[in-house]
């Protein structure tokens, strides 16, 4: 059989860079075939995806070596719409992809490209969009979608190209775990419904192995580091060397000290065939799994029986409590509209509560102004970018205190000081623009705890970032805990939330539906269906294992991460 | 304004059937008509068209209240200023001066005020067909027609996709400012002086530039790869062709306004004032 995409000892240079990202690449991809390219930031999987769909070179451009063959053409000799009707992308940004005021429009869009008489293009619009469920909202505008939906739409937009290739540049970016799974599912449905070639970029392994895929591809450093089945790979363990987290049940067992050589099945949580299985993974649980007692600390946030809507016959936040202690890592957990960015906007002071009170170190806040509250309560959003103003990094961290007046002398003092605790202290002369998206995410918070904030919000702080960054940051955030600042992590990552958080606080509707240890709420189907969570594979693995206590196996396995064994 | 960032208020009234170009024609025949004259028997029959047609459009008022009330204003401040500051400007045009209200520096004429309602009566009758317009049509839909009249696809299509994006972004400049208020970086009173609010107001330009010019790239990205300005020419998903009441009332627009022009060449030249 011929491949459809063939790389030949293929490299790539974009234009202004001295080295080059792709860097002797071999591989060839059969038709029909299911292919996963994983790979931590930085390792070139991306520039790979552009290379497929044609925006290297024709959008990016820089120098090419060896060859690389899609349907049996050289893609630079084609054009970037001769390649899409081929390969058709399915972008990683939902709202960028959805260019349509109406999701009808957004499938309609290549049709119009090429011109299709309206008769024709309104029946294949139809037929595409009830291929993907959609149908109903195809006159929906897309601020009426959630994520997931947004993207079924693209999804039914490239299936009409009858492009032999499907690429999906991070399907899971941006989805809350319920979604994930779901697009999981209808990526593969089409898989095996359409026959098509089936790529998926992405770097979050569990989610993207709950359906089966033929080969991955793991890249590093602009190379093809592996590849393999995903059995081959899992038991090989090499994932954690490449920033890449494997499922976590595939973690507990390295935890319990069970050898993975030649194990197949680890794909999903489900019941092994390992002899003794059982019983040494029930006597690690017992021996590893005991709940570190929890002392409770000292109250620092106090909400109680918050309620607000925009009209009042529509409330968005009912009834709801929750408390912070000093040095505590609560999670927010809910599914997009639950509540979770309007009830961070009344703790801020930006909406007011229509009843309820707000206690700070036992203080009534309820009449202290945002400007006040952001002194007690920092507030640091999702993407750095969005914060940052300043050129330069001394000036960005001053800034907060520059505009309360703070004499010069102590503004560079207080500066430095946070600087040093988020590691930015060797850089507080440079340009922002230098900085690495990590290191500006650290640079918000610096900007954050020089005004001496006891609270933080912290707005989906690991969203985007791979393994190894999302770990390094987050164990940053661990030690600043550990020095007495508490933190409210606002997020629909669950396994954030389990490894770091003493607790988390289940948003609903508006409704606080759960408040308890994070691997108790996670345990939970009611509540997991609820907020769109999923309940995590460490107790679906407990459980298809028959092992005796599942929360006690999920409570081992955090423990062990804590400890810092295993890694590396 | 809805979530989609367009005021299109969906409905099936004579306008809403309307194609979106023919609409635009009519849009420039009547204005030319208003901006012709100065007389008051061709805005009082013009007005009384235009609500007709905004009041069978069915346009919720809470939607256009907004431009509404911002229009009444407009003109009765304008007339309150003309008839305080030249209180005698229309003898003028009529070259008769009849005083009615003494100002102590000045005397208002009759002339004047009739001349002031003739005005508000010309710049009201712009206000139901502009309403109308906004509100009865489809962004898209617009954009395909202006496509058809002849306008480049690519920059018909630009309205569209800016309507698209507008919504995304000034969520982000306001979410923005939010975690800039909370560092006292905002722009209300607490936040310092004027000068300093604007100051703050600026720097949050920022990132949302930032944000704005990467959003861009990736769109563009996912257009191209959609096959987007490839072709020489593309349809439209929204959108009708042409029927027999589109060319009806572009055919009326057309003989209606030569007739006015008629009317303003031979008949009604200049400001009418029946009292003289």
């Amino acid at each position: 059989m011929q491949p459809i995409i063939s790389f030949q000892q293929y490299g790539f240079k974009y234009k202004n860079q001295s080295e080059p990202t792709l860097k002797e690449i071999t591989l060839d991809i059969y038709p029909g075939e299911k292919i996963w390219i994983a790979g931590p930031s930085g390792s070139g999987k991306s520039t790979l995806a552009h290379c497929i769909n044609g925006l290297i070179p024709f959008t990016y451009g820089g120098e090419t070596s060896g060859s690389l063959k899609i349907a049996g053409q050289n893609p630079s000799e084609s054009s970037i719409f001769k390649l899409s009707r081929t390969v058709g992308t399915i972008l990683q940004d939902q709202d960028s992809q959805f260019v349509g005021l109406t999701v009808a429009e957004d499938t309609a869009f290549v049709m119009e490209n090429k011109a299709m008489p309206r008769p024709q293009m309104k029946r294949e619009v139809a037929a595409s969009l009830n291929r993907v469920d959609m149908l109903e909202y195809a006159e929906h505008s897309p601020y009426e979608l959630s994520g997931g939906q947004k993207q079924s739409v693209s999804l039914a937009g490239v299936l009409s190209t009858d492009a032999e290739v499907l690429l999906f540049d991070e399907p899971l970016a941006n989805l809350d775990p319920a979604s994930g799974r779901k697009a999981m599912q209808l990526i593969d449905d089409i898989h095996r419904q359409s026959q098509k070639t089936v790529i998926i970029i992405e770097h979050r392994v569990e989610d993207v192995l709950q359906q089966p895929v033929d080969r991955i591809v793991l890249m590093n450093e602009g190379r093809i580091a592996a590849i393999g089945t995903p059995d081959e790979i899992l038991s090989s363990g090499v994932l954690h060397g490449f920033g890449l987290r494997p499922p976590l049940y595939v973690d507990a067992l390295r935890y319990a000290g069970v050898p993975l050589e030649g194990v197949s099945g680890l794909r999903l949580p489900q019941r092994l065939d390992i002899p003794d299985l059982k019983e040494k993974l029930d006597h690690w649980c017992e021996t590893c799994g005991d709940v570190s007692d929890r002392k409770t600390a000292a109250p620092l946030l106090e909400v109680k029986g918050l309620n607000f809507g925009y009209e009042a016959e529509h409330p968005v936040i009912k009834d709801v409590s929750l408390r912070i202690g000093a040095g505590e890592i609560v999670a927010l957990l809910g599914n997009n509209g639950a509540g979770k960015s309007t009830l961070s906007q009344l703790i801020t002071g930006i909406l007011k509560p229509q009843s309820g009170e707000l206690r700070y170190d036992g203080q009534d806040i309820g009449s202290w102004s945002i400007r006040r509250r952001g002194e007690a309560i920092g507030y640091v959003m999702q993407n750095p970018n969005r914060m940052i103003t300043q050129h330069m990094i001394a000036d960005e961290v001053g800034l907060g205190l520059k505009a309360r007046g703070v004499p010069a002398a102590e503004i560079k003092r207080r500066a430095e000081d946070a600087l040093k605790v988020c590691g930015l202290f060797p850089f507080r002369n440079w340009p922002v623009s230098a900085l690495s998206y990590g290191q500006k995410k650290r640079l918000s918070i610096a900007s954050i705890l020089v005004l001496e904030p006891k609270l933080i919000l912290l707005d989906e702080p690991t969203a985007g970032q791979d393994y190894r960054h999302y770990k390094e940051f987050m164990d940053f955030i661990a030690s600043l805990a550990g020095q007495g600042i508490g933190f409210l992590l606002i997020t629909h990552d669950m396994y954030l939330a389990l490894e770091y958080a003493v607790r988390a606080v289940v948003l609903s509707g508006g409704r606080v539906i759960a408040e308890d240890a994070v691997a108790q709420v996670l345990s939970d189907p009611a509540v997991t269906e609820a907020a769109h969570l999923k309940e995590t594979s460490l107790s679906l693995f407990a459980k298809a294992n028959g092992l005796a206590s599942p929360e006690r196996f999920v409570q081992a396995f955090i423990n062990a991460e804590k400890k810092g064994k295993g890694h590396e | 304004m809805n979530r989609t960032g367009s005021l299109y208020a969906p409905g099936n009234s004579l306008f809403h059937r309307l194609d979106g170009a023919v609409k635009l024609v009519l849009f420039m025949a009547w204005t030319v008509m208003t901006y012709m004259f100065m007389d008051l028997r061709v805005f009082v029959p013009m007005l009384v068209v235009g609500i007709a047609l905004l009041v069978t459009a069915g346009i919720p008022f809470r939607r256009m209240a907004f431009l509404f009330w911002l229009m009444i204003i407009f003109t009765v401040l304008n007339s309150i200023f003309i008839v305080l500051i030249t209180p005698t400007f229309a003898t003028r045009l009529t070259g008769t001066d009849t005083p009615v209200i003494p100002l102590g520096y000045n005397t208002i004429n009759s002339e004047t005020l009739f001349y002031v309602l003739t005005l508000s009566a010309k710049y009201l009758t712009l206000l139901p067909i502009t309403i109308l317009c906004i509100f009865t049509t489809q962004p898209s839909a617009f954009a395909a027609s202006l496509n058809r009249i002849g306008v480049p696809y690519k920059i018909a299509y630009a309205v569209s996709i800016a309507l698209r994006y507008i919504p995304d972004l000034t969520e982000e400049f306001r979410s923005t400012l939010n975690s800039m208020q909370a560092r006292g970086m905002g722009i209300s009173k607490e936040d310092g002086s004027i000068a300093q609010r604007i100051r703050n107001l600026a720097a949050v330009v920022v990132p949302v530039l930032q944000s704005a010019l990467h959003r861009i790239d990736s769109v563009t990205n996912a257009m191209e790869l959609r096959g987007f300005g490839t072709q020489k020419r593309r349809t439209w998903y929204s959108g009708k062709d042409m029927e027999p009441l589109d060319w009806t009332m572009a055919v009326l627009a057309v003989v209606l306004l030569a007739a006015g022009i008629w009317l303003k060449v031979q008949v009604l030249r200049g400001f009418w004032y029946p009292f003289s």
